[in-house]
């Protein structure tokens, strides 16, 4: 399964829920776990005084300061990081998403942790069209899956027995059925393969007749069975339902129904990795509303 | 007969007040300081309401929610969270209710009371 986890954390509160999961799951499958944190941003150029991205103050920036802020975040961490075997905590300056996918690919980890943005949990979480910045361009741009916890809630689950695919049939729902089934058949857990019909996207009062959904949802289960479950060889712990409805609430529904401890997605399927994208808005809301962590991908996870 | 209240919580503390409160007021308590041994417990004294901590040695508090729904015998237990974790009240979705650490004493008196006297 994984080998190693790259944890991108503040080192502050903001962040406790995902550094729960993390440090689970480096002590439960005994995962090298490299915690990294982005401390401050250069003032200009390539400045040796940066803002501090935690107390706000301007710093002269030597060996030091790096020393005395790895030793806060041993600290701040020191209750996990006593349970765990294989660790280790570097920091960087600059622009924190450059910093996160500048190390993943030099210590290349099977899975990048985030926690989402700290403006995007609570109540506002529904009003906000996308999850924190740094998250987007992590997630966007990675060549690894990148887990993500946003709600305290979805961090009290421990270890994985129930695993949500959820496609739409997209070239990046392959990977990330490649990835999840892959998982799913290493630790033993229940696969709950799960595709949502979008019904919205027609006009108001004028709904599809009841006849025409249930024939698109025998073709999306005829469409499973062919494109995954043929896959799947002799493993049986499986699960597969499609439901008619808004993709990320049945999405999020279907988990909760589950008991998942994780979902497993693609995003942006249908744009290019241009700049300009952003996260398809169903993994987006996914991620922001759902009660377990969530593994989005995207369609370079796995090209070199 | 007394109705029995089985407390899940590691911190020994918890677990001493919790007792008291519900034996001063007429319930009887028992406890267990880990998921498993709660699981075990409730099989055996068929509690009539549980209280729950989240964060346990052995197991996260919803893994264990998640067994108990799933026995025949067990499954519509009222369960109370009594964590200190923030989010708790959305960790377990068919709780009865959600208390922070610390808690009212009256309050969570009164969830009991409502759920099962």
């Amino acid at each position: 399964m994984f080998k190693r986890i790259l944890f991108a954390t503040s080192a502050t509160d903001a962040c406790d829920h995902a550094a729960r999961v993390a440090f689970d799951i480096a002590q439960r499958y005994n995962v090298h776990i490299d915690v990294f944190h982005v401390l401050g941003i250069p003032t200009r150029g390539f400045s040796q005084i940066v803002v501090d991205v935690t107390t706000g103050d301007e710093v002269t920036l030597d060996d030091n300061y790096r020393d005395l802020v790895k030793e806060e975040i041993r600290t701040y961490y020191d209750h996990q990081i006593e349970k765990t075997e294989n660790w280790s905590i570097d920091v960087a300056i600059g622009l924190p998403h450059r910093e996160i996918l500048r190390i993943a690919r030099l210590m290349k980890p099977d899975i990048i942790v985030m926690g989402g943005n700290t403006g995007a949990s609570g109540s506002y979480a529904h009003k906000k069209i996308v999850t924190g910045s740094t998250f987007q361009r992590v997630a966007k741009a990675a060549r690894c899956p990148v887990l993500v916890i946003n709600r305290p809630a979805a961090s009290f689950w421990g270890g994985f027995s129930n695993v949500v695919f959820a496609t739409d049939f997209s070239g990046a729902s392959d990977t990330a059925f490649d990835v999840s089934f892959k998982l799913a058949r290493k630790l033993n857990c229940e696969f709950h393969i799960f595709h949502a019909l979008d019904i919205t996207r027609t006009q108001l009062n004028n709904f599809h007749t009841q006849d025409f959904i249930e024939d698109q949802i025998r073709k999306a289960s005829q469409q499973l069975r062919s494109k995954y479950i043929s896959q799947m060889g002799t493993f049986k712990q499986y699960t597969m339902e499609v439901w008619e409805g808004i993709p990320f609430v049945e999405i999020v529904k279907y988990a909760r129904e589950k008991h998942a401890d994780l979902i497993v997605m693609a995003h942006n399927t249908r744009k290019t990795d241009d700049d300009d994208t952003s996260i398809g808005s169903v993994a987006e809301q996914v991620i922001l509303r759902a009660n377990c962590p969530v593994i989005s991908i995207n369609r370079s996870v796995g090209k070199q | 007969m007394k109705k029995k209240i089985l407390i899940i919580d590691d911190d020994p503390a918890v677990v001493d007040y919790l007792t008291t409160l519900f034996e001063d007021n007429g319930y009887a308590a028992c406890s267990a300081m880990s998921a498993h041994a709660g699981f075990e417990l409730a099989q055996k004294e068929r509690p009539d309401l549980i209280t729950l901590d989240l964060e346990l040695p052995d197991e996260w508090g919803p893994r264990f929610y998640r067994k108990l729904s799933s026995d025949k015998e067990l499954k519509n237990t009222p369960v109370i969270v009594i964590s200190g974790l923030s989010g708790n009240k959305y960790a377990v979705s068919k709780a009865v209710a959600s208390l922070p650490k610390p808690f009212d004493r009256d309050e969570l008196l009164k969830i009991v009371k409502e759920n099962i006297d």
